[in-house]
């Protein structure tokens, strides 16, 4: 299954100008899809990231339309074959 | 105005670049990192090398450490991040708060919330967390103030590589002489009025410290209320508060001449210049006395709050930024002040630079 992954322009700088990316493969959550993406921009990981692993706080991934933060977090089951990845709306 | 000063002012929104032209004007160039905010920067001369480091943080996207080698013409952005909170800490880098040089020309020395210590001897190519301060057993206890849990003031000494001091709010003040492998808390005589041990032996919430540039021993404290002065090293401290209109305050700093500067704003819960009015204090005898310098700083009206690495020397040239977006400069050791900039975002830090 293609999957593309749909990223903040605010995250260009790390994709070579890039906002989004299509991976072709089997992925089973969404932990798999995004070691997939870092393999094609790995400057994305430590951005989307924290150092525990967990994606940070005012970063948001949704599968189709679900928020995964609401769901099982990056062992959310890959339910669509769109990935979203915003930043929040928060900031002053 | 003196020839050859940079500034690296960060703010809340970017980082910004001045430097004057030796006839009174200043270029700026910025803002780098839009969007993001920068608390720390510095200008790495040793060896004849040109790089300028900073510290942006994005809230979405963390923070992280950054360099130049074209006098901020481009910035890198390394894949990995170069300071990161090792996994076992369970921790995340929140925000870096001081760049700082070692004693040799290899070392860095980095500040962050959660309140730690990074440090690099290869010139900033890796970073390892100072694990004899992370394992202090204070370190669990310390709390955040509200700019966050952060270790925000490095002070090394440029003959001796052993000595390094650190201010944490809160924390305190604490100390090392073997290079960091063990540290020592050094709040003596601080006061932490909102707890109920009033002078704990740590969790004070200091805002700065300040080293003379001659004399070694002789350190400037700025307290969340207490100004005070050591003169053993930083080791134990005395207020001196004589002639100030309020001891609250956050940025400090001491010129080659040996005058130390600071800005009182009115109270911790009244966090603005007193009286209307931009005053900043001066002293010249060790603190024994205080005097409000005010010719060129606007006196009516004026109700400005100025962050603990907003006021920065370099000689005798002092700068002073405030969280309205102003930046004043004054190149006679604080006799005389001119505003440089009016309209920045909200100013995090002041760096300044001889060239």
């Amino acid at each position: 299954m293609s999957i593309t992954v749909y990223l903040s322009g605010h995250l260009k700088s790390y994709t070579r100008g890039e906002t989004q990316a299509s991976l072709d493969a089997d992925f089973a959550t969404v932990g798999e899809t995004l070691d997939s993406l870092w393999e094609v921009y790995p400057a994305l990981r430590d951005r989307i990231l924290n150092e525990q692993g967990e994606i940070r706080q005012h970063v948001n991934i949704f599968v189709g339309s679900d928020d995964v933060k609401r769901l099982k977090g990056l062992d959310t089951a890959l339910m669509s074959n769109e990935l979203h990845i915003f930043n929040a709306v928060s900031g002053g | 105005m003196a020839d050859n000063t940079l500034l690296m002012v960060g703010t809340a929104k970017g980082l910004f670049l001045l430097q004057n032209d030796g006839n009174g004007k200043w270029s700026l160039d910025g803002p780098h990192f839009a969007g993001r905010a920068v608390y720390s920067a510095f200008y790495d001369d040793r060896k004849g090398r040109n790089e300028m480091w900073a510290g942006p943080v994005s809230w979405h996207f963390g923070a992280e450490l950054v360099k130049s080698t074209d006098m901020g013409k481009t910035w890198d952005a390394p894949e990995k991040m170069r300071v990161k909170m090792p996994k076992p800490t369970k921790k995340s880098l929140e925000n870096i708060w001081q760049i700082a040089p070692g004693s040799d020309a290899d070392t860095l020395y980095v500040g962050v919330a959660p309140a730690a210590l990074f440090e690099s001897h290869d010139r900033g190519e890796t970073f390892q967390l100072n694990k004899g301060l992370w394992s202090h057993p204070h370190r669990k206890k310390w709390n955040p103030g509200f700019g966050g849990l952060c270790l925000h003031t490095i002070v090394t000494d440029a003959k001796n590589p052993d000595d390094i001091k650190i201010a944490i709010s809160t924390g305190g003040v604490y100390q090392t002489a073997d290079g960091g492998q063990e540290w020592q808390v050094t709040n003596t005589g601080v006061k932490a009025y909102f707890m109920p041990n009033q002078y704990p032996e740590f969790g004070q919430c200091v805002h700065k410290i300040a080293r003379h540039p001659k004399k070694k021993n002789l350190f400037f404290l700025q307290n969340h209320h207490g100004v005070y002065k050591s003169t053993d090293g930083a080791v134990t401290w005395k207020e001196i508060e004589t002639g100030l209109p309020s001891n609250f305050g956050f940025g400090l700093t001491v010129s080659d001449n040996g005058s130390a500067f600071i800005v009182p704003l009115q109270a911790d819960g009244q966090r603005f210049t007193p009286e209307g009015k931009l005053r900043v204090y001066r002293t010249r005898d060790e603190g024994k006395s205080w005097e409000p310098l005010t010719k060129g700083l606007p006196q009516k009206h004026t109700y400005e709050v100025i962050l603990r690495d907003a006021v920065a020397s370099t000689g005798n040239n002092i700068f002073l930024g405030t969280k309205n977006g102003k930046l004043f400069g004054s190149m006679d050791d604080g006799d005389s002040w001119k505003m440089i900039e009016g309209s920045l975002p909200e100013i995090c830090c002041v760096k300044a630079y001889t060239l």
